[in-house]
């Protein structure tokens, strides 16, 4: 059965890149306001706060962190609770949330994200997000995030025949959808000759085929079909929530071509919603590297398997093709803040589905998908959303 | 070889160049790296196993940007190998040229080996047979 109860009713992202000067709870704070007060919700109708971040405690030296971020953004004594699936944390905190009113506990509940990467060196910030893999067998031995999804484009290209120039396309993509998104870290446009530049960092994948290190917040305010006219008007109703999990080590997976979370989590989501990748208007997928936007629009059915580069070098998922995915820019040109990219995700398809999403507005805007997966794919998220009035 | 396999003891065996497997005591699957319980059967009863050593080349990625620990090594080939066994594992890949990995084909033979790192540690790895 869809969902029926769980409404998003306001969104905000801050701005993503390197935030120097602002401290995580100064991040988490911006993002609580943007989705509250500013939005004409008073904090004081926030009866829960799920948030969502990976791993403050190498990044910025804090655990606990619920409720310190809740008590400097004005919510003490509000229940809050972290949630942490390394990059799919936001959605993990996003699904906690629907379910929590779903099941009739709470009518409006705050999800809110951060992530301070920009305050470690590069080299330690690299050392925090593998925590993310296994480190008993596989990063012991030198196996880095950007060498599987190396591995995997290695699969994909021996299988499909996808090339380096298709992942390349998929670079080109997000910085042309993120030069009109004032809120992304990169804002520039680049040619298919500079995505292709041959600066390794695993190979096939090149520097232009990776998301950057970012800061960032993001915020939802999700409520009851009873409250939700009180904010707004045109609510956006969560209608299906899938999550899976795959073996963390990629040599335990039989397949390395797809991501078997985000297959499960997908027809779980689809079946739910009773809707199907057809009836998708939009798709936000987890663009970590270009080839993991390829494989994503795959695995969660937007295109047969093998055929995601295909759609990419037709235009398919351009901002103005047939079935547009990453219509802001991705992980890859917004920035990827580990913990608050689940979040930013469902903003993004909140103000595309409402029609506020200014110079990158799709042309058809009532169904979103939303997929978010964590590490090598250990963990994976697929959220659809519908327009109230549809 | 009747002690109960521990991941101590797995990581150890490769540092001493002496691969060993899991092996589920019900049915008998042939497990590496290690797991708590076996994926055919659901066991929890594992004992240790001898692998021949042999396996073709599933997939891999040439590593260039590495953490502090592994940079001096780079750049270097970590593979997914499909052991004669049917498990499959992270390793290096030794034998073939880290700057021309576009001549490396997928699902040649390989057999087992070992490299002493610049970090300090053995890792397991494979060569072309
Ligand atoms: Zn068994």
């Amino acid at each position: 059965m869809p969902l029926k109860n769980t409404n998003v009713v306001s969104a905000y992202q801050t701005k993503f890149g390197r935030l120097d000067g602002i401290t995580l709870r100064e991040i988490f704070a911006e993002a609580v306001d943007g989705a509250t007060n500013n939005a004409g919700i008073p904090k004081k109708d926030i009866q829960a706060v799920f948030v969502g971040t990976f791993i403050p405690e190498m990044l910025v030296h804090q655990g606990h962190t619920a409720p310190l971020l809740v008590d400097y953004a004005g919510l003490r004594g509000v229940p809050a609770t972290r949630h942490e699936a390394a990059c799919a944390s936001g959605a993990t905190a996003l699904r906690s949330a629907v379910m929590a009113i779903e099941s009739g506990i709470y009518d409006t509940v705050l999800v809110a994200s951060a992530e301070k990467m920009t305050s470690v060196t590069t080299n330690k910030a690299t050392e925090a997000l593998a925590a993310a893999a296994d480190d008993e067998f596989e990063s012991s031995m030198g196996l880095t995030f950007p060498g599987v999804f190396g591995i995997a484009a290695v699969a994909h290209m021996a299988k499909y025949g996808t090339t380096e120039e298709d992942m390349a396309r998929a670079a080109v993509k997000a910085h042309k959808n993120a030069s009109t998104n004032p809120l992304a870290q990169f804002q520039k446009e680049i040619t298919l000759e500079k995505a292709m530049t041959p600066r390794y960092i695993a190979w096939p994948l090149k520097l232009f085929d990776c998301s950057p290190i970012s800061d960032g917040g993001a915020a939802l305010v999700l409520t009851s079909n009873e409250k939700a006219k009180q904010y707004t008007d045109l609510p956006v109703k969560i209608i299906g929530t899938g999550q899976a999990s795959a073996s963390m080590n990629l040599c335990d997976r039989n397949d390395l071509t797809a991501f078997e979370a985000s297959i499960a989590a997908s027809r779980e989501a689809y079946k739910m919603a009773k809707l199907g990748p057809k009836d998708m208007d939009v798709a936000v997928v987890h663009d970590c590297f270009t080839i993991a936007e390829i494989i994503a629009s795959e695995d969660i059915g937007l295109f047969k398997p093998g055929e995601g580069a295909k759609a990419l070098r037709d235009g398919v998922t351009a901002l103005d093709g047939d079935m547009p995915v990453n219509p802001m820019g991705g992980l890859k040109a917004v920035g990827h803040p580990v913990g608050a990219t689940g979040v930013k995700q469902a903003v993004v398809i909140y103000r595309e589905l409402i029609g506020d999403a200014g110079a990158n507005q799709v042309a058809n805007h009532d169904t979103g998908i939303m997929h978010n997966f964590g590490g090598t794919g250990a963990t994976a998220v697929v959220t659809i959303f519908r327009r109230s009035d549809v | 070889m009747s002690e109960k396999p521990t991941i101590e003891v797995y990581k150890k065996n490769i540092e001493d160049e002496n691969f060993q497997a899991y092996k589920c005591v019900s049915c008998g699957r042939i497990i590496a790296p290690p797991s708590g319980t076996c994926y055919g059967c659901g066991g929890t009863k594992m004992e240790w196993a001898k692998v021949s050593g042999k396996g073709n080349l599933v997939a891999f990625t040439v590593i260039h940007i590495a953490p502090d620990e592994f940079q001096e090594e780079t750049p270097y080939y970590v593979a997914i190998v499909e052991l004669e066994e049917g498990t499959r594992v992270s390793a290096r890949l030794l034998g073939v040229d880290p700057e021309k990995p576009e001549k490396v084909k997928l699902d040649i033979p390989l057999k087992l080996d070992y490299e002493k790192g610049k970090s300090g540690h053995t890792y397991l790895a494979f060569r072309p047979a």
